[in-house]
């Protein structure tokens, strides 16, 4: 049995964006399909709000395009955002009318079976209770939870989630997890942007990490944290001497830590560095073997110049 | 606004009533002195509040305020989307450009129209109620087709400054920038214009390309004889009304597009 590729929902290709001088998207090349949650990750200022607005229509691409379910967002901009829903990082709605009403007002826009949709996805975000309160009235968190109900009025394929979990309590962020990996289980494509990268972890099927607007690692969460280097944690009293002999073993990277070394090599390497430490007569009370997190890879890979711990002597 | 209107139209009418009345009975009274010209004058101005005036006196006052209200509403109908938003949340949501300032626009014009007739009607029934208060004879009634004749020509004069408020807060993305724009075009505008034809009638030449003057000269009456520019001593320099109509229609095309050309090319990050 052969396994049919999922449909791409979402491909720019060479998209690129440049404000005067400066170059905010570089030649981003990038595909969601359906049934998948994309993570996109960078630093501040990395480029991650400029292409949701240029794959939104919001921002005109000095170069590329941004295609979606085939349709290029460029010519024929509200044919392809009919399948898009998107809520953005800073979610605005009309102040003076309810929660009900505004969701109302952009199922108008969306047409079709939307304004059905607006008391269930009141109540499957929570909100059915405060959907008749004026917006100005409502919580950070409240004001997000109604941003995604917006996003699903139009039974999108593609789903753009731009800092969804800004503003919400340690539960409202698991409920919203829980919610993107449920618009994945019902084969929509999901884009996310997120600095939580624990968030980005625990529902992404792949990540993409742009800086200054280049993409400069994509692939599966497995993929992309393999990439990075894997270390040991030492716990050592005499933290000098331990990395005195380390380096004599040809150990490039050791950072002091409050408990002793973090110490940069191959995985296989553990038996012969803790041997060599014996030798010598320095004990690790623990030589714990460690893989990179995202977190780790993330900032190896946005943050090469940031100034490391100064190495032990 | 529109509960504004019909309580200033009461208001307006009532005063007249009051200070003109107090006036004429401190005449009467000996406690101020007999105008020159007798009481006449008074008592025309009294005559002012009968429903037989009010497509002259009535539709007047609430065109009058209407084109400074209106000016308000138009940028802040515009301006307050960019201020919550609530345009890029339109836009992100599949709304096209042209057709947020279409509807925009068609909203604004709509507005106007129900700004004039439940404005006029304040008016009339402003001008029987003080009337009946007053005692003052309604003379031959309202002449319903003169007054939506004169609400229809006011009407129309607004719509040049409401497309300007509204294209100043497209381009500066601000309600306080397009009602600034709108009222300070609005007042300085007719004052300048006013000024320069006094000076010199062949300023007129000039002037006539503005707004105001075009807009004076399709509010006065058929007559020439009444109406906002009857006591305007540059009356006779007026453009003629039809010119006018075209030339104001030019500006609110001018506008939407100057509008529209920026709404079209901008590109919408955080607001609008």
């Amino acid at each position: 049995m052969t396994v049919q590729p999922q449909e791409v929902v979402l491909r720019t290709k060479g998209l690129a964006k440049r404000f005067g001088s400066i170059t905010a998207v570089d030649g981003l090349d990038l595909e969601v399909r359906r049934g998948e949650v994309v993570g996109l990750l960078g630093p501040n200022g990395a480029g991650k709000s400029t292409t949701i607005g240029m794959v939104l229509g919001l921002i005109t691409p000095t170069a590329g395009t941004a295609e979606v379910l085939g349709r290029d967002v460029g010519v024929r901009r509200e044919d392809a955002l009919a399948g898009v829903g998107a809520m953005l990082e800073v979610t605005s709605f009309y102040p003076y009318l309810s929660g009900r009403d505004n969701l109302a007002a952009v199922a108008l826009l969306r047409g079709g079976g939307a304004l059905a949709r607006v008391d269930p996805l009141l109540t499957r975000l929570g909100l059915a209770q405060r959907g008749g309160s004026k917006f100005r009235t409502y919580s950070l968190g409240m004001r997000q939870r109604l941003g995604i109900a917006s996003t699903l009025l139009a039974d999108p394929a593609l789903v753009i989630l731009d800092e969804p979990a800004n503003g919400l309590d340690p539960a409202g962020q698991r409920e919203i997890r829980e919610l993107i990996r449920e618009l994945a289980s019902e084969n929509r494509g999901v884009l996310l942007a997120s600095h939580l990268l624990y968030e980005v972890e625990q529902v992404c099927d792949r990540v993409l990490v742009i800086k200054k607007g280049k993409l400069i690692a994509s692939g599966t969460l497995a993929e992309v944290t393999r990439g990075g280097s894997s270390y040991f944690e030492i716990v050592v009293g005499d933290k000098a001497r331990a990395a005195q002999i380390l380096r004599g073993l040809g150990v490039k990277e050791i950072r002091e830590t409050p408990t002793g070394l973090d110490v940069v090599a191959e995985a296989e390497r553990g038996a012969e560095l803790n041997r060599a430490l014996a030798s010598a007569g320095v004990y690790a009370s623990a030589l714990i073997p460690r893989a990179s997190s995202l977190e780790d890879v993330f900032i190896e890979l946005t943050e090469p110049e940031a100034p490391s711990a100064p190495p032990a002597s | 606004m529109l509960g504004l209107i019909v309580v200033i139209a009461f208001v307006f009418y009532f005063l007249i009533w009051v200070s003109v009345n107090a006036q004429l009975q401190a005449v009467k009274n000996g406690t101020l002195p007999v105008p020159a010209g007798g009481t006449t004058q008074l008592e025309q101005t009294l005559r002012q509040i009968a429903p037989d005036r009010v497509a002259q006196f009535g539709v007047s006052v609430v065109a009058g305020l209407g084109s400074v209200m209106l000016i308000v509403f138009a940028a802040s109908h515009v301006g307050t989307e960019f201020g919550w938003g609530t345009f890029r949340t339109l836009l992100a949501h599949g709304a096209s450009r042209s057709g947020f300032l279409v509807s925009k626009a068609v909203s604004l014009v709509l507005y106007a129209v129900v700004f004039m007739i439940v404005g006029s009607i304040a008016a009339i029934a402003a001008s029987y109620t003080v009337s009946a208060v007053a005692g003052i004879s309604p003379g031959s009634g309202v002449d319903f087709a003169e007054v939506a004749r004169v609400a229809v020509k006011s009407g129309y004069t607004f719509l040049p400054y409401m497309a300007l408020a509204l294209a100043i807060a497209v381009w500066s993305k601000s309600a306080g920038a397009g009602i600034a724009t709108g009222l300070v075009v609005y007042f300085a505008e007719s004052i300048v214009a006013g000024i320069l034809v006094s000076l010199n009638k062949d300023y007129a030449q000039i002037v006539n390309w503005g707004l105001s003057r075009n807009a004076s000269a399709l509010t006065r009456t058929v007559s020439g004889q009444a109406g906002p520019t009857s006591q305007d001593p540059t009356a006779s320099t007026l453009p003629d009304p039809t010119q006018a109509a075209i030339v104001l229609g030019i500006y609110c095309a001018i506008f939407l597009v100057l509008a529209y050309w920026r709404l079209r090319s901008r590109d919408v990050t955080v607001g609008g």
